[in-house]
Parts: structure tokens; C-alpha cells; sequence
């Protein structure tokens, strides 16, 4: 095949450079009357570059090149050319003098644009939808492809292997409260920590690999090198709860300790041996399931025993509270203190997993009185300056016939602001709405959480007549650069201001989400960045100790 | 010649006549502008071009503006450094979360407001100069 030409009217030594870079090009040049002409008689001819200030002969020379399908790129001397090229839909222009690469650069944009030959094109995206299956972009570890065909020798000469499947219990919460940007984060950190361990234990001496199944679950392939004896299960054991300490340590020092409180592992080990008369394919995936289900089981196992943790959590009022204050956005002084129910006991202390339990063993209700109990009890003991109380109830609570006990604990409802979920449907409206009134009417003061985490706009919130809203957490993370989540924020300002309600942002994390949040207008924030939750009130209101929390500032932008 | 610290962008419609306006009004202030007619190519140049910005119309025949925006931030090796702008003729709060959750950074409405994309890819272009 014979090399592509360029054909120029123009015999800067830019452009020889030009077609130089464009792996040895030829150059064909022709005066500008000439040019339009050699444009049907060349053969090989890939793109025109004309430097002519000549507005028909352009014009000439777009109209020939359009009817064979060329680009033309124009280089114009003027600002005058430059608006004639653009007029006539040239297909790039640059302006002179140009260098050699700028005018490669320009003669690949004009060709990959000419490209869409739809075959070519389709092939391409293709590949890269390939190739994203076979490396996981964020952990970027090998998926089960790529695993099977790199360990295929290696399995039949060693004729056995060992299956590990991790399974990540509450990943998916971590999305539904913080938004998929934190899940990534979270994620990547994840994938590195288990390779940092497991690079360092029993397992490190032999032929290892790591894969990537389903979005939140790892599965790990172990080949034992020859001459060394298969790992036991009882290695297996011993190694579980330390790389589960291992992967949660990395994930308090990165993403703080609430996002390390929902952290759990299973693991489950299912042991392969090679057979030739079965596909090495059908092994492996055999092997995952059975490993896969072991790790299930050990998971069963864990809830029915937390489910016994929670029934004596109950009797014993096994429950702390911890206070999250929130500030006057402008001044950081102590508006009131958000109070979240703890377990006592380690496997119950994070709430979002108390409540878990709670909801499988059905015991809601019981656990809910036993919460909002406690918290009323620590507002009297503890914010002895009037403080508000933010009390976290749950819509199914209000059906709860015992749910007026609240009312006879509480002193002065004006200091209690209910707290209700807009993730949780609420079913029965007229009902619904008719209780809060009797609330309000007695004193207390309503605030919507997690407001705009769904589709549903703003006329859900107005349903509720809120005091407060509460913006979810993913609108908060990573806000000073993103400016739709700007935009939605500002949106729920305005409507708040109109309807006489106060925005919190919950969340904070960092100085400049802090900063975002305070020029849009928010009213009242709550965040790490600020404070932690802590059972102690903040000693003296406007005293308000800067935390700075782990660098968490390149989440979104992922460095 | 555009000066090299104004990053590519890439200017996504199904529309010629718009991509071409924008693109002129663009090029104008120095931004070096590629332009995609169709989802499929701006996938396409996405690749060879790298482009810093991409402004995306959301409403294109074949693969729409949500899903490019969506495999545009998965692609492995510059789905982080993009800003995504998505161009609606929708203003409505399910637009908005549904472009948040797609991955993209800002978005302008339909009829386009010339001086308003301008500073909206301005404000894009700084926030890459913040992150990089």
C-alpha cells in the first residue's frame, strides 16, 4: 500500500514536519488554483490543508474534498480566514504559524472524527467495554477471565487450588447513605488493604491471585506453590479476624470510623482439586459457589448469635447514647445535638447494624422505645443549657401503641425536634400527618432526614411541613466540586427559606465542603469536620475544637 | 493558536448546527474544541482525544447523554480527570439527581445562554486546575 498523502498549498517546512509525525506521510503541493483540482485526482489522498485566503477557492476546495469524503483543515492568517474556515464548516483550523505538531495533532482530530466508518467505530468501544470487564477499574484487579486463563498451567501442574470468597456485608449501605462516589473510595481502599495482608500472611509464599465479582464481594484464588503444603483451614480461621481488623483499621484511618463501624467480612474456603475430565472453567465456579455459601453460612451463624445480643441489649437497656453536635453555620455555635443509640456490646455498637438486627429478629418497636428512652434520659442529664435534642424516630414508630410513653418522659417538648427519615415510604399519609399534628401541637418540632437523597423533589418534603431539613449525605460529599450537588443545595435553601424552614448539612467532612455549604446558605451543619459524636456535650457553647479528620479531600478526584 | 494551559473540550450534539455554534463560541476563547455528533463517537474521540471537558447533550438518538456521561467516568484511564457537563432542556430536580448519579460534574439548560456555558466551563476548568 502505498503511504497517504497530504495535499497543501502551502510550503511551510511545519507542514512537511507535520506529515513527518504522521508516520511518513507523503506531501503533495500545489499552488491554491491548482489545489481543488488535485483534490479528484489523487489517489491515497487522506486530508487537504490549505493556507489560501482566497474565500471561492476555499470554497472550491470544501466542496471537492465534502464530495469524496476528505477533511479539509485550514490554516488561517487572519482572524478574518479563521471566520471564513468556521463559516464553511472546515473541519479543523489552526492559526498561523502553527508547529508541526499542532498540525498533526489537528490531521488525527479530523480523521478520527471522518472515522465513524460505523464498523471500525463499533469494534472500538467494544474493545473498551472489554477490557473493562477484564480489570476492575477501581480495584484494578484481574476479574475471573483474566484469573482462569493466566492460572490455567499452573492449576494442572499443582492439580489442586484453594478457593477464598469474601463477602462484604454492608457495602451497598455505605452507597445508600453516602452516595456511590464514597462507595468507590471505600471500595479501592478495600481491594488494597486485603492485597496489602494477604501479601504479608501464610498465603504470601505461593502463587496468589485476586479477583472481582460481584460489585462488593472479592474472591481469592490460592494455587500452593510446588513443594509446599496447601493451606489448612485452621490457618484460615486464624487469618480471617485479623484481616478483617487488618482492612477495617485502613478503613477508620481513611474514611473515619462510622464508614469502619459497617465494615464486616465473611469468609468462606472451598478446596479444588483438578480433574481433566472436567472443564478447568466449571471447577473454578464450582469452587466459588461452594466457597460462597460457606461464607454465607458464617454469616447466618454471626446474626443468630446477634440476635441474641440484641435480645439482651433489650433486657439489660444495653444502649449509650452518643451526642452529634449541630452548629449555627455562620457562628459554629452549638445549635442542639443530634443523639444517636449505641449498642453496649461490640457487635451491636454501630447503630445502622443494631437496627438491622432489630428489623430480621423483629424487634423493631422494642428497640426504638428503648432508644428514644435513653436519649430523653441523656438530654436531662446532660445538655443542662437547653439544648435541643434531634431524635431520630422512625415512621413505623408512630404506629407504635406505646409510642406515647415518649410524651410522659419528656419535660418541654419544645426542646425535642423529631427526626424522620424520607428514605422509609410512608403509607398511610392522612394517618400519618394527623399524628404529627398532635406532636406539634404538643410542642415538638419536626425535621426531614436525609431530604433529596431520591427523585422525588421537593414536594414530598413540603407534605411534612418540616421546622427542618436535613440534606442527605451524598449531596454533602465532595460538594465544593461538584456543582450540580451546588445547584440542589441552593434549590433546597430558597424552598426552605420560603416555606420557614432551617437546612442542615450533615456530613461535613472538610474545610472546604464546610465552606461550600456556609456560602449557599445552609443554616446549620453537623460533620466530623466540626465535631465528632461524643457522649459528652461540647463544654463551653462557641469553644468549638477543629477535628480534622483523615485526608479524605481526593475522593472524588482520585488523584 | 490556543494557549496550552485551557483545557480540550469536547462538545457532544446530535445537532450540527449546535455543536458548531458552541464549538465557534469556544474556540473564540482560546479553548481547543473537538466535536461529536453521536454518542458512539464522542466515545470514540473520548479515546484519542482525552479531552479535559466534554459538554454532553443528554437527548441523542442510539446511546444517550446519561449513559455516555456514565461510560465516559468508568473508562479506566481518564474516567477520573473528565468533567462532565450535561446539556438538558430540563431543569427539574429528578434531572439533576439522575445527572448526579451518572457521574456528571455540571450541567447547563436548553436554550443554551451563550456567556453562561461560557463561565460554566470556566468554573469546570478551574476546578481541574484544583484537583490536578
Amino acid at each position: 500500500m502505498n503511504s497517504p498523502v497530504l495535499l497543501t498549498d502551502s510550503d511551510d517546512a511545519s507542514i512537511r514536519d507535520a506529515a513527518a509525525m504522521l508516520d511518513s506521510w507523503t506531501v503533495e503541493l500545489r499552488d491554491d488554483r491548482a489545489l481543488a483540482a488535485a483534490i479528484e485526482e489523487l489517489t491515497d489522498l487522506r486530508v487537504i490543508v490549505t493556507t489560501t485566503e482566497n474565500p471561492n477557492a476555499l470554497r472550491d476546495i470544501v466542496d471537492r474534498a465534502r464530495a469524496r469524503s476528505l477533511p479539509v483543515i485550514v490554516g488561517c492568517g487572519s482572524d478574518m480566514a479563521r471566520r471564513r474556515a468556521i463559516e464553511l464548516r472546515v473541519d479543523e483550523w489552526f492559526l498561523l504559524p502553527a508547529s508541526g505538531e499542532e498540525i498533526a495533532g489537528r490531521v488525527r482530530s479530523a480523521l478520527a472524527r471522518m472515522a465513524p466508518a460505523a464498523a471500525a467505530l463499533a469494534d472500538r468501544i467494544e474493545r473498551v467495554e472489554y477490557e473493562q470487564m477484564l480489570y476492575d477499574y477501581l480495584t484494578g484487579l484481574p476479574t475471573l477471565p483474566v484469573m482462569i486463563e493466566r492460572s490455567r498451567a499452573l492449576i494442572k501442574e499443582r492439580g489442586e487450588l484453594i478457593v477464598l470468597y469474601f463477602n462484604f456485608v454492608r457495602y451497598s449501605k455505605i452507597e445508600e447513605i453516602y452516595g456511590w462516589e464514597k462507595l468507590d473510595a471505600v471500595l479501592e481502599t478495600t481491594a488494597q488493604a486485603v492485597r496489602e495482608f494477604l501479601d504479608a500472611s501464610v498465603l504470601r509464599s505461593s502463587h496468589v491471585m485476586v479477583s472481582f465479582t460481584n460489585d462488593d464481594d472479592f474472591v481469592f484464588f490460592h494455587v500452593p506453590a510446588p513443594g509446599v503444603a496447601a493451606v489448612t483451614d485452621a490457618e484460615i480461621t486464624e487469618l480471617v479476624p485479623k484481616l478483617q481488623d487488618h482492612v477495617a483499621g485502613r478503613i477508620e484511618t481513611t474514611h473515619g470510623e462510622e464508614i469502619a463501624s459497617l465494615f464486616e467480612i465473611y469468609v468462606g474456603r472451598a478446596h479444588v482439586y483438578y480433574s481433566p475430565k472436567i472443564r478447568l472453567q466449571r471447577l473454578i465456579y464450582r469452587g466459588i459457589r461452594e466457597a460462597a455459601n460457606a461464607a454465607k453460612s458464617v454469616e447466618e451463624r454471626e446474626r443468630a448469635r446477634r440476635v441474641d445480643d440484641l435480645r439482651r441489649s433489650l433486657r439489660e437497656r444495653a444502649v449509650y447514647i452518643d451526642l452529634h453536635p449541630i452548629l449555627v453555620a455562620d457562628t459554629r455555635q452549638v445549635y442542639g445535638y443530634e443523639a444517636l443509640a449505641r449498642g453496649t456490646l461490640r457487635t451491636l455498637r454501630s447503630p445502622e447494624i443494631m437496627f438491622d438486627v432489630a428489623a430480621e429478629a423483629d424487634l423493631l418497636w422494642e428497640l426504638g422505645r428503648l432508644c428514644r428512652s435513653k436519649a430523653i434520659e441523656s438530654m436531662h442529664a446532660r445538655l443542662t443549657r437547653g439544648e435541643l435534642l434531634f431524635l431520630n424516630v422512625d415512621p413505623h414508630d408512630f404506629a407504635d401503641p406505646e409510642f406515647s410513653q415518649l410524651d410522659r418522659e419528656v419535660a418541654s417538648p419544645e426542646r425535642v425536634v423529631i427526626e424522620i427519615t424520607e428514605r422509609t415510604a410512608i403509607k398511610d399519609y392522612p394517618k400519618f400527618r394527623e399524628r404529627l399534628k398532635a406532636l406539634r401541637e404538643r410542642g415538638y418540632r419536626f425535621a426531614v432526614d436525609d431530604a433529596g437523597s431520591g427523585y422525588a423533589g421537593l414536594g414530598s418534603i413540603a407534605n411534612l411541613e418540616p421546622d427542618f431539613i436535613k440534606l442527605d449525605i451524598s449531596l454533602i460529599n465532595c460538594i465544593d466540586t461538584n456543582f450540580i450537588k451546588q445547584n440542589l443545595v441552593e434549590t433546597m435553601v430558597r424552598f426552605a427559606n420560603d416555606q420557614g424552614a432551617q437546612v442542615i448539612a450533615e456530613g461535613v467532612e472538610r474545610a472546604e465542603e464546610y465552606e461550600t455549604v456556609k456560602a449557599l446558605g445552609v443554616h446549620l451543619v453537623q460533620g466530623f469536620f466540626l465535631h465528632r459524636p461524643s457522649e459528652h456535650a461540647v463544654q463551653r457553647t462557641g469553644e468549638t475544637p477543629v477535628v480534622r479528620p483523615p485526608d479524605v479531600a481526593r475522593v472524588a478526584s482520585g488523584g | 493558536m490556543a494557549p496550552a494551559s485551557l483545557p480540550t473540550v469536547l462538545v457532544v450534539d446530535d445537532n450540527h448546527d449546535n455543536a458548531d455554534i458552541i464549538r465557534q463560541y469556544l474556540e473564540a476563547r482560546g479553548y481547543p474544541v473537538s466535536v461529536a455528533h453521536s454518542g458512539e463517537e464522542a466515545l470514540s474521540l473520548f479515546e484519542t482525544l482525552r479531552p479535559s471537558i466534554v459538554l454532553l447533550d443528554v437527548m441523542m438518538p442510539g446511546r444517550d447523554g446519561w449513559e455516555v456521561c456514565r461510560l465516559m467516568k468508568q473508562h479506566p484511564a481518564h474516567g477520573r480527570g473528565v468533567r462532565v457537563i450535561m446539556v438538558t432542556a430540563l431543569d427539574q430536580w429528578d434531572d439533576k439527581r439522575q445527572a448526579l448519579e451518572t457521574g456528571a460534574d455540571d450541567y447547563v439548560t436548553k436554550p443554551i445562554d451563550l456567556p453562561k456555558l461560557v463561565r460554566t466551563v470556566e468554573r469546570n476548568a478551574a476546578a481541574l486546575q484544583g484537583a490536578a
